[in-house]
């Protein structure tokens, strides 16, 4: 199986942090701490002779690992007394199979995604979630795997600006498809990941089908066809800041981007020029995995994955950073002006779909040559 | 102090610049050649994949067109600045070359966010077109292929003046005159007699231009909204996105062979040693 983690959108909440501290969001003392960390990760990484009575979080940098430390790891070691330091080196694959092999780990908790999290049970690299410890009702239905559970969530979303589209905002991407009412430029991701969807449900495809009709030929190609159609209308973006970007400098007028730019745009924007619908929005989690024969032992990894799902830390994450919570009752604690940039409100929920992680491996590679040719030929 | 044989100075004044070429350069390229063939299976199949593809063909095709497009913009716009240069400049040469040059010293990344500034929808050309009530709605001058031409054009352009300069410089005014003198109007000496003599410099910077723009990244991946998708852009994204490395090094073997076939071409008509090395 092939892996279809995105390590992008990983990359880019690392990169928010930067944006964050430029916001005044983070503290000086904070960011230069992460910077520093990501500079001596390596140095991490060779310290085998971790203590038992402590804990490393491994993820992708950035302002995540600064939240991260600061919402679950430094509340937890408040209450139990227990370090738990975050390493921002970016837990691929690759890296968690060659440390568990050589018999050196030193990680005990690692933000993958749900391709990761099911290619390394599969390598039986990673230990099973034990779900006497961590709660399967406190995270997103479908993010409870055997050997990962979700963390936290970011959706592709629907992003518009409505001084630009003269007050008529498209609320459906079958809206975005049509020019003639809504004129203007479009964005989407320069990869499929989370793009099919939307054309797909530009067709009528009612929510719970999409990757079902998706699942075949005719789906994708049907899809591939409504890019086809709207290209002279698009702008691709490659990375999170590139959408950020667009959305400025009143480039697009209509997107479909990472809900976690979207919270950062909402604060960028004059007030009115810009707006976010979760319609027909595409949910992606973040997974965590325990390495097999991690330190800090399987207990107390659970545990801190246990804590980490508290409702009142995951709406942190949702203030600080913009990823939303993974534990669905953490909604209603959600500040009221928060909630409808919250990817994982009830509200949001009932019109989103969840990332098929699935569907990716098998069908990913052939569909970005089709998307490609698409938007170019 | 002993003469050293001639054979051996001229090696020794060689060596260090091949050596950087071969151990930099040639072996990282053969490595490539190596992973073209061999990943993720020994054959061909990553060359029928690029053959069977309707990106990649309409990658080539826009490469190519953008680099033929670039080259006759430059070489167009070039001529007029190395003429009035060469022939009207006299006194203000050594400014006028200065400003020729001075581009260089501004990396092509900056030089290209510049043209986003200036083209954008809101930018400094389409908000000034707007105040002075020419157009109502912005123009559309960039994320597209005329934004990635202008900025190219822009980029590209002391490449065929440099060339062509050098050329023109070492032209006689005596020719035209003469001609002039038997009667020549002053087109008919600049077509007949003018022109001709400038063809070698005209053809190096066509050349230079043209083989450049080919593998060009930077401008095309910031100016081209992600549609006008030239193959170098498409070898990164192969690699980057989907760690497909067999096929990226494929596509750059294709871009090599194209920009060699490109020069055999060239060579059959222009005689590539006087354009490249005699300038004259």
């Amino acid at each position: 199986m092939q892996d279809t983690t995105d390590f992008e959108a990983k990359r880019d909440i690392a990169e928010i942090a930067v944006e964050r501290y430029k916001q005044g969001r983070l503290t000086r003392r904070g960011f230069i701490a992460a910077m520093g960390a990501l500079g001596i990760l390596p140095a991490l990484g060779t310290k085998a002779t971790a203590q038992a009575k402590e804990i490393i979080v491994v993820n992708w940098g950035g302002t995540a690992k600064d939240v991260l430390q600061e919402v679950i790891c430094d509340t937890y070691t408040a209450e139990t007394g227990i370090p738990v330091i975050v390493d921002g080196s970016g837990p691929s694959a690759g890296k968690i199979r060659a440390m568990v092999e050589s018999g050196a780990v030193v990680w005990d908790l690692c933000d993958s995604g749900a391709g990761s999290a099911i290619i390394l049970e599969q390598q039986g690299i990673t230990q099973p979630i034990d779900y006497s410890i961590v709660d399967k009702s406190k995270v997103l239905e479908g993010t409870a795997y055997n050997n990962g559970v979700g963390n936290y969530v970011y959706s592709y979303v629907l992003a518009t600006n409505p001084k630009l589209l003269g007050g008529a905002v498209p609320q459906s991407w079958e809206d975005v498809w049509n020019v003639k009412d809504f004129p203007g430029m479009r964005t989407f991701r320069k990869s499929v990941r989370g793009q099919l969807e939307s054309a797909t449900m530009a067709r009528g495809v009612p929510l719970n089908e999409v990757y079902e009709v998706l699942g075949t030929e005719d789906g994708i190609k049907a899809a591939i066809a409504k890019f086809r159609e709207l290209r002279e209308n698009i702008i691709v973006w490659g990375s999170g800041s590139d959408s950020q970007n667009l959305f400025l400098q009143e480039e697009v007028a209509i997107g479909n981007i990472w809900s976690t730019r979207a919270h950062l745009l909402k604060d960028q924007m004059e007030t009115g020029s810009f707006n976010v619908s979760f319609n027909g929005g595409v949910i992606a989690p973040g997974i965590w995995v325990v390495p097999k024969g991690n330190p800090a032992g399987t207990e107390e990894t659970m545990k801190l994955i246990a804590h980490g799902q508290k409702p009142e830390l995951q709406v942190k994450w949702l203030e600080m950073i913009g990823s939303g919570p993974i534990n669905p009752e953490a909604a209603a604690l959600v500040p009221a002006e928060l909630a409808p940039w919250n990817p994982s409100s009830p509200e949001n929920l009932a019109t989103q779909i969840l990332y098929n992680d699935e569907w990716y491996a098998k069908n990913q590679i052939a569909a970005e040559e089709l998307y490609v040719d698409a938007l170019i030929n | 102090m002993p003469r050293i044989n001639e054979k051996v100075s001229y090696w020794m004044l060689v060596v260090p610049a091949l050596a950087i070429m071969v151990i930099f350069y040639i072996v990282p390229v053969l490595g490539i050649w190596k992973i073209a063939f061999t990943e993720p299976e020994t054959g061909l199949t990553n060359f029928v994949a690029m053959a069977g593809s309707n990106a990649v063909k309409t990658s080539f095709v826009i490469t190519f067109r953008v680099a033929a497009i670039t080259t006759i913009g430059c070489l167009f716009l070039g001529y007029i600045v190395a003429y009035a240069i060469s022939n009207y400049a006299s006194r203000l040469t050594p400014l006028m070359v200065a400003l020729v040059i001075l581009p260089f010293w501004v990396s092509v990344l900056i030089r290209s966010f510049s043209w986003i500034v200036l083209l954008g929808r809101s930018g400094i050309v389409n908000d000034a077109l707007k105040g002075a009530g020419l157009i109502d709605a912005p123009l559309r001058l960039m994320h597209n292929e005329l934004g990635v031409l202008i900025a190219m054009i822009h980029v590209m352009l002391p490449f065929a003046i440099l060339p062509m300069l050098t050329n023109m410089r070492g032209i006689s005014g005596a020719y035209v005159l003469a001609a002039r003198s038997l009667g020549a109007s002053e087109w008919t000496a600049f077509r007949q007699v003018y022109l001709p003599q400038t063809m070698p410099g005209v053809m190096s910077g066509a050349l230079l231009v043209f083989v450049l723009s080919l593998g060009f990244f930077v401008t095309p991946a910031l100016l081209g909204g992600g549609r006008v998708l030239m193959i170098s852009e498409y070898i990164t994204y192969q690699i980057q996105e989907f760690l497909n490395w067999g096929l990226g090094s494929a596509l750059s073997v294709g871009l090599l062979v194209a920009t060699a076939l490109v020069l055999l071409i060239a060579a059959r008509f222009v005689n590539l040693r006087s354009a490249l090395l005699e300038r004259k």
